[in-house]
């Protein structure tokens, strides 16, 4: 069912900083086209076309806590970040350590946080940016909250079949470490959300869960017809349905968003939306006619898609002096698993840390 | 329809579609192609199509008919 809109307005919040933790092992596309059921030109083609290039894999048995606890300890260590400021750390990932304890509550233990800080796993990804950005707004309406970490990460490279070039090749892995605080200036932030659970199927691991367990016939590669192997333990993607969930769907979202906060399209500096391919994303910015110079691209083709990270990614390799500057107003989307659907508007700047880390 | 024709030749890299071609016969017809098809159709016509339609449309003739039948009057 449709209805309206889900509005959320935020006063005097700010990102104050922003670390990407990506894997240092890093594999090209012409690598690894041999292992797809497909004539080397068609590949070559998808290449081109999507703009597939390079992407960052974790090693075999490296989880999100890993990634999430190697990028709080260099804030800690470079000072951006004192781990008793911590009062809210939200973690959003679709590829948790275990079924249970809450990953949030392993970093917190593997990191020695104070136990007030208030931890929870949050089940989003690809539109979970804004989502967490939601969360952590929210709160820090709590007089007593002065320090929200938000962590988008996932390992969907060990989710994934290397035999499926539907998503092998788009996959890359990675955490984003947000750190949201007050602003002392009378700042307005803007949100719509929206979620469609009728469509959840377009984008999930059928297998893994209670409803299927794993076991060996859920390991099993199959052909479903589209010449990709894949099983139902890995992730299984719609592409088309995706596309097209997008392209109707995310520019009504960010007009709402806009119209909400009376500003227009052309008054935005930037449109940072979530990196599913460069195809799409100029797919998107045509739809919306914004020039594809204020919708950066290129998160993929140097470190893949890595779910609910790209949005920081792409401020981080893109406009890092700005942000950590005077800063520009951005309007931050994501969409993905659920369907969920998320667009934002606010001010980035100021931000003591902006910056790329490896992980080895 | 010409333009129609036109722009799936583009698509799939030959010289010319005829109305009576059935797609699925080119060797470039895969996911990629189909995806493309989608985007072009989105683009300029105001159309969204699944991945199945195209799969059932038996001719891009009958692709064409279903694409008037969607546009927006």
């Amino acid at each position: 069912m449709r209805g309206s809109v889900v509005k959320f307005t935020f006063r005097r919040k700010r990102i104050s900083g922003m670390l990407a933790v990506v894997p240092a092992r890093e594999r090209t596309f012409l690598e690894e086209m041999s292992n797809f059921n497909f004539p080397e030109s068609r590949s070559l083609k998808l290449k081109e076309v999507m703009g597939y290039d390079r992407r960052r894999l974790v090693e075999p048995g490296v989880c999100v806590s890993d990634l999430a606890v190697f990028g709080l300890r260099h804030l800690f260590e470079g000072g951006w970040l004192q781990p008793d400021e911590i009062d809210g750390l939200f973690l959003i990932t679709q590829t948790p350590d275990y079924l249970m304890p809450p990953t949030s509550n392993v970093i917190q233990g593997r990191l020695g946080l104070k136990q007030d800080a208030y931890c929870l796993d949050i089940s989003q990804g690809c539109a979970g940016f804004v989502i967490g950005l939601i969360q952590a707004f929210s709160l820090l309406e709590q007089e007593g909250v002065r320090k929200v970490v938000l962590i988008n990460a996932d390992v969907l490279s060990r989710k994934t079949s290397p035999k499926d070039r539907n998503i092998y090749p788009l996959v890359g892995d990675a955490a984003a470490i947000t750190v949201i605080e007050r602003d002392a200036a009378d700042s307005v932030i803007h949100a719509s959300v929206k979620m469609d659970g009728t469509r959840s199927e377009v984008l999930m691991i059928p297998a893994g869960g209670l409803r299927l367990p794993s076991s060996p016939e859920t390991a099993v590669l199959e052909d479903v017809g589209d010449k990709n192997l894949r099983a139902k333990d890995h992730l299984f993607m719609d592409g088309s349905a995706v596309f097209n969930f997008v392209q109707t769907e995310v520019p009504p979202l960010i007009e709402d968003t806009l119209k909400n906060a009376n500003v227009a399209v052309d008054a935005v500096d930037y449109f940072l939306c979530h990196q599913p391919n460069r195809f799409m994303l100029q797919k998107l910015a045509d739809k919306m006619k914004v020039p594809h110079a204020r919708m950066p691209n290129n998160v993929v083709e140097r470190f893949g898609n890595s779910s609910g990270a790209t949005i920081p990614i792409a401020v981080i390799i893109n406009l890092a002096e700005q942000v950590k500057g005077a800063g520009c107003l951005a309007c931050l989307a994501g969409f993905g698993v659920g369907m969920t659907w998320s667009s934002m508007l606010m001010r980035l700047g100021g931000l003591s840390f902006c910056e790329l880390v490896d992980y080895a | 329809m010409n333009e129609f024709l036109e722009k799936l030749a583009v698509i799939l890299e030959v010289d010319e579609v005829n109305g009576e071609d059935d797609l699925r016969a080119f060797p470039q017809w895969d996911s990629l192609t189909v995806l493309s098809v989608i985007a072009m159709l989105d683009a300029d016509y105001g159309v969204n199509l699944r991945a199945a339609d195209l799969q059932e449309a038996a001719s891009a003739g009958v692709l064409w008919k279903l694409v008037q039948s969607k546009k927006s009057p």
